[in-house]
């Protein structure tokens, strides 16, 4: 058993017409995944019984902001896309950056993006994002 | 990218307070691990610069990662003893004016702190105050 820090994570983002590359400069990443449920109870049933329905994500990538630095202004961009269709690609590594490996994959949209400059810090980037599609685990 | 050059990164920081003090009115400036025998009753300054903290900024480990390196020039500033502060902090605003929030090279300076004078000088038979200076300077794996 080996726990991972969080600073050999990596992201890893196209934008709907390119291939997955590292995004420099992350520092961090979050995903959240629901399942939705569908109530089955029925007349007879002493206890409430559910199953599993859709499943979606939403997350979070920060970014220590470098204008220069690969694969930023691809990610920090894309909350300016009019008509999205959802055609960007993400991949989230707790560790390493070997496709299918120790990671999160699925299509999805930035729906937020925030920068701030404070005196005193980095300028820092935060996309926000949901899922769209199929979101492939990979953490086992 | 690549990992920090502390030697660049030293040399940044004394060569710029070399030039100053060797514009007029020059000042003899002497740096860590150098000999230096000062004159009775004249001004010169001594600088000292340390590395310090390192941490982690970003995802990455050895490429693709961020390092923020932080550490202090102390500046130490004599001026013969006996006839006020004032050609000490002369000296002292124009080395504070050669760091004040500057960015050379990559190296990000701080507000400094002083000229503060200090009880007790060392070498002793001069009058002595410091400028401390944080920097920063983001490695780029």
């Amino acid at each position: 058993m080996a726990t991972i820090r969080g600073e050999s994570g990596s992201v890893e983002f196209e934008t709907g017409s390119g291939t997955l590359a590292t995004v420099v400069g992350t520092r961090s990443w979050s995903l959240s995944i629901t399942k939705e449920t569908l109530d089955t109870t029925v007349h007879g049933n002493t206890f409430r019984q559910f199953v599993g329905s859709l499943v979606s994500g939403s997350g979070t990538v920060e970014l220590v902001y470098d204008p220069d630095a690969t694969g930023q202004a691809g990610l920090i961009e894309d909350i300016v896309k009019t008509g999205d269709a959802a055609d960007a690609s993400f991949e989230l590594f707790t560790t390493g950056n070997t496709n299918g490996t120790d990671s999160v994959a699925f299509g999805g949209i930035i729906t937020d993006m925030e920068i701030t400059s404070t005196v005193g810090e980095l300028v820092v980037a935060t996309c926000s994002f949901i899922t769209s599609g199929t979101i492939t685990s990979n953490l086992e | 990218m690549a990992a920090a050059d502390l030697n660049a990164i030293r040399a940044t920081i004394e060569g710029r307070l070399a030039t100053e003090l060797a514009s007029s009115p020059p000042l003899p400036v002497v740096f860590n691990n150098m000999p230096y025998e000062p004159t009775p009753n004249s001004s010169w300054v001594q600088c000292l610069t340390a590395f310090g903290a390192n941490e982690y900024l970003g995802h990455g480990l050895t490429t693709s990662g961020y390092n923020r390196i932080t550490g202090l020039t102390l500046i130490n500033i004599f001026t013969p003893l006996g006839v006020g502060p004032g050609a000490n902090l002369v000296i002292g605003k124009r080395i504070r004016d050669l760091y004040n929030r500057v960015i050379v090279s990559g190296v990000f300076f701080d507000a400094p702190v002083g000229p503060e004078a200090l009880g007790s000088p060392s070498p002793e038979g001069y009058f002595q105050t410091q400028v401390r200076v944080a920097f920063e300077f983001i490695e780029e794996l």
